[in-house]
């Protein structure tokens, strides 16, 4: 879109601002207003139109590199028009390259002066003698009760939002019709009063917010990111100078398209691919986002025992909970700076993690804030939904996902896939991540950045997961990253220590056509427990093989297998909680959510690049995770053993060792 | 250990060739060579009209809406490039809706394929006609994309029919003109059903007053005098095709207007 770009003189200050509807911008500089009584009268000297349609990235550079000049006061039409070509140079330049129009028709050159003295606004001059900016109405016939009145309401609808123009018309046309089609002027009324931003969406963030970046990183950006980001502030703005770093403001991604577009009438319009599954975010679209509110202050006397005890929370759960709850109320009391803080829940596979963090929620509801719980996967959010409900009854609950039906609910407690974190801004104070190790949110800064942005700047970030990235690891290891364990199940029994079977890879046995003895005897073992079977395997493609050599093995016994592509996958997994199928071969798409009473773990190839650290801790985390059989088998059969397999076995048996020593395990296991 | 580790998978990550994921189905596949982007396993799946089983609309299957009407249609037949599956549905959407404009050569390299087809068509009908022609060979004289309306072009940004007609234009050197502007938003035709799609279409397009006197040089101009004017109309897909008889009706009283017989042609990137 295009929008108006106009320089004001306010005692001796200069500024520059953007403008979806000039006639808002006149009324209010004009003094005007009834509103601005009682406020203290803004004398505006002069006000110089700099363009009354500009392309908006363009106009929003203006905007943010503006930089007052000695003798701007005497400026006439020319020098502004010469002071509007030289910032914006390197764009004029890029247009030029990528055959666009040139300076003289893109900048249109309409800049118009004037003086406004009370309620008289008297035009000086401008730069082309026979265009129109004479013929601007007043702004009289505005109606200011009505508009006042539709910015409270705009701004309410669109709290704590970073919203694309689209998304800002779906969502007035669901919760206010009467304002789709005029909701500029409103949303100029409300930027003027500070209560919007109005920015471009593909832009270079203002020079002043240098640093900013360097805490934005997340976690798991690599240490030489974070250490250039903490350079002196001098070279940094050498090195923005060298490479103009535009962004998508959204989603923090570098836009990596550039097309011609009619929106901005501009041959190099950028747009960024990474969110465009939200909607295009470009050069010329607007972005709008509420003002931040500070975030709430927990009360440090919700005393966690009891809090533990109503929510039927076991010691181990208790304890990391409590510590959670502290570092919400500590957080309270230190002085907000300028970056949300982190805790890290690292609670086992079945340790029980969302009991836990009730809660945490109930704190920051108490103290009347908005909570957020956000997971990587749609599945968690859909099983979460109706235990959230359940919890907090008198809340209304946003629940949203892709193709939700609520997309625009607001609630002050939220349950959503990181992806739909893009479309806030600053609006929670309690951010928790469910599953931050799981795909897509690990490895993918967008997902980071918009969580990030979701949260209250003085907010609180909790993570849960059951096993953290390497780089949290050693932050935790490290003691700069606050955390509390949760080294045992709900059932106070220890983690299942998987056991290493030497076998021939899955490749070699569908080759000769026959399973080794050993792995068809283990497996037997289980099925005569009447255990149900999980058969991890690295690849899609010997699913089929495997199944074949099964069935030949165990003949009457239920055997299926399901991957990421087959379409009847949702069932199977129905018929393998109801026990209608016996052993279950599989690839990672299983190794979290699924929870079944009795249940046995074979990874087959558990040396393969496929199977990281984390996917065997997860992977045998499906083991023995009811009460009723805690000490599930879970078994790593591979021809070599490898350093992830070890660390895998490790990492449990000091999460058994831990809880060992500060006494949860209730019940030791019959070995 | 682990920094060696590290260091070893990188160095063998920069000796390796680099492969970009396929625009459409994001594997890292090996590339194909007629459309640079998408991966071979994408292109061998595209459902391709080769010959279709309607001489007058281009469908692949048998056409109880060309068979069934008995007037005189504005436009000699449609050619589509692809059949209008599930997966060529989401190529489109991905394009149209989303927004992704990558997919603007791929398309666009589509349906020059849909061209080459009607080119061939049309030559071997006129060389069994006059064998002694042997070196004239059949080309269209004009691309006319069809408009869409202001409010959705400022929406998208751009008007995916014009992406297309640019790309043929480009490849096979025939100048393109926006001959048409839509007078009127008709909203999402995809929401609407035969009748009322036909309905809206009777007076949902103009002639385009701005290059009306381009279109009169151009007529004087390029125009050979033995024959009639082909004009091909350009869109994204056919469905019932009263999009592109509406705008054909423009295009011949146009062409009348000035004295030319036209022949209009269209040619859309996939059938449903």
């Amino acid at each position: 879109m295009r929008a108006a770009v106009y320089a004001l003189e306010c005692r001796g200050i200069w500024s520059i601002l953007i403008s979806l509807d000039f006639t808002v911008d006149r009324w209010w500089w004009s003094g005007a207003g009834p509103e601005r009584q009682g406020r203290g009268l803004v004398t505006v000297d002069k006000l110089v139109l700099l363009s009354p349609a500009l392309p908006l990235g363009w106009a929003v550079k203006l905007r943010d590199y503006f930089k007052q000049r000695d003798g701007m006061r005497n400026w006439g039409a020319k020098e502004w028009g010469q002071y509007v070509s030289s910032v914006l140079e390197p764009e004029l330049k890029e247009e030029r390259e990528a055959g666009g129009k040139g300076e003289e028709e893109l900048l249109s050159e309409r800049v118009s002066l004037w003086r406004l003295s009370g309620q008289r606004e008297i035009f000086i001059e401008q730069s082309r003698e026979n265009s129109d900016c004479r013929s601007y109405s007043r702004g009289n016939d505005l109606d200011y009760a009505l508009l006042e009145s539709e910015v409270e309401q705009l701004v309410h609808a669109v709290a704590g939002r970073s919203l694309l123009q689209p998304e800002i018309e779906a969502l007035l046309a669901e919760g206010l019709p009467e304002l789709t089609g005029r909701w500029r002027q409103a949303a100029q009324l409300a930027h003027l009063q500070g209560r919007l931003e109005l920015t471009a969406a593909v832009g270079s963030p203002a020079p002043a917010a240098h640093g900013a970046w360097a805490r934005q990183l997340p976690a798991g950006a690599g240490a030489l990111a974070r250490a250039a980001a903490r350079l002196p502030h001098v070279l940094w703005r050498g090195a923005v100078a060298r490479r103009a770093v535009s962004r998508c403001l959204r989603c923090g991604s570098a836009p990596t398209g550039r097309t011609a577009c009619a929106a901005c009438g501009l041959m190099g319009c950028a747009y960024c691919e990474a969110c465009l599954a939200l909607g295009r975010s470009r050069a010329c679209a607007l972005l709008l986002r509420s003002a931040a509110l500070p975030a709430v202050r927990c009360t440090a006397a919700l005393d966690p025992t009891a809090a533990a005890g109503r929510w039927g929370l076991s010691p181990a759960q208790a304890g990391a909970a409590g510590a959670a709850l502290v570092f919400l109320a500590e957080r309270s009391e230190r002085p907000a700076n300028s970056c949300p803080e982190r805790f890290l829940l690292w609670a086992v596979t079945g340790a029980g993690k969302t009991e836990m963090i009730f809660p945490l929620l109930e704190a920051v509801l108490a103290a009347g804030g908005r909570a957020l719980v956000a997971t990587p996967r749609r599945d968690v959010v859909l099983e979460l939904a109706p235990r959230l409900a359940k919890a907090f009854p008198a809340e209304t609950l946003a629940v949203l996902y892709g193709g939700s039906a609520e997309r625009w609910v607001s609630g002050r407690l939220t349950l959503a896939t990181t992806h739909q974190l893009l479309r806030f801004h600053r609006a929670f104070d309690l951010v928790i991540i469910d599953e931050l190790d799981a795909y897509p949110y690990h490895n993918d800064p967008m997902l980071a950045y918009a969580a990030e942005q979701a949260c209250k700047v003085d907010g609180s970030f909790i993570y849960l997961s059951a096993t953290p990235p390497h780089e949290m690891q050693r932050l935790v290891r490290s003691g700069r990253l606050p955390h509390a364990r949760v080294p045992v199940r709900f059932h106070g029994h220890p983690l299942p220590v998987p056991q290493h079977l030497s076998m021939i890879s899955i490749q070699t046995c569908l080759k000769r056509g026959n399973l080794p003895r050993s792995i068809i005897h283990t497996l037997r073992k289980s099925l005569e427990r009447e255990a149900q079977i999980f058969c991890f395997v690295s690849r899609i493609a010997h699913i089929e093989g495997l199944l074949v050599l099964l069935r030949r093995s165990f003949p009457g016994v239920v055997i299926e297998g399901t991957s990421s592509k087959d379409s009847f996958r949702a069932e199977k997994v129905t018929a393998f909680r109801d026990r209608a199928i016996s052993l279950l071969v599989t690839t990672t798409i299983l190794e979290r959510g699924v929870t079944v009473p009795r249940s046995d773990v074979f990874i087959l190839d558990a040396d393969s690049d496929l199977f990281d650290e984390a996917s065997l801790v997860q992977m045998a985390g499906r083991a023995g995770r009811s009460k009723d059989d805690p000490a599930g088998r879970v078994v790593f059969a591979s021809p070599q053993w490898t350093r992830s397999q070890r660390g895998a076995i490790s990492q449990i048996r000091t999460m058994n060792i831990i809880a060992r020593r500060k006494g949860y395990i209730s019940k030791e296991a019959p070995r | 250990m682990s920094s060696l580790f590290s260091w070893l998978t990188k160095s063998r990550a920069l000796l390796s060739p680099s492969v970009t994921p396929c625009l459409t189905c994001g594997k890292r596949n090996p590339g194909s060579s007629q459309f640079p982007g998408v991966c071979r396993n994408c292109v061998e799946s595209i459902p391709w009209i080769r010959s279709p089983r309607c001489l007058k609309c281009g469908r692949h299957v048998g056409c109880p809406d060309c068979t069934r009407s008995s007037e005189p249609s504005p436009i000699i037949c449609n050619r589509s490039a692809v059949a209008y599956t599930r997966v060529m549905r989401e190529w489109l959407g991905q394009y149209k809706y989303r927004g992704n404009e990558r997919y603007a050569p791929l398309l666009g390299l589509m349906l020059d394929r849909a061209y080459l087809t009607l080119k061939k068509e049309k030559q071997s009908a006129l060389l069994s006609r006059k064998p002694s022609i042997i070196h004239r060979s059949w080309s269209a004289d004009l691309l006319v994309p069809v408009p869409v309306s202001d409010s959705r072009l400022m929406e998208r940004g751009f008007n995916q029919a014009e992406r297309l007609a640019d790309v043929l234009s480009r490849c096979r050197k025939i100048p393109q003109l926006p001959l048409l502007i839509r007078t009127h938003h008709t909203g999402k035709q995809s929401f609407k059903s035969r009748a009322e799609r036909l309905a809206d279409m009777k007076h949902a397009f103009a002639e385009n007053p701005a290059v009306t006197t381009q279109f009169a040089d151009w007529l004087n101009r390029e125009v050979p005098l033995n024959r009639p004017v082909r004009i091909i109309i350009v869109d994204d897909i056919y469905t019932t095709g009263s999009t592109i008889r509406a705008c054909a009706e423009i295009i011949q009283q146009v062409g009348s207007d000035y004295g030319y017989a036209v022949e209009v042609y269209s040619l859309t990137w996939a059938r449903s």
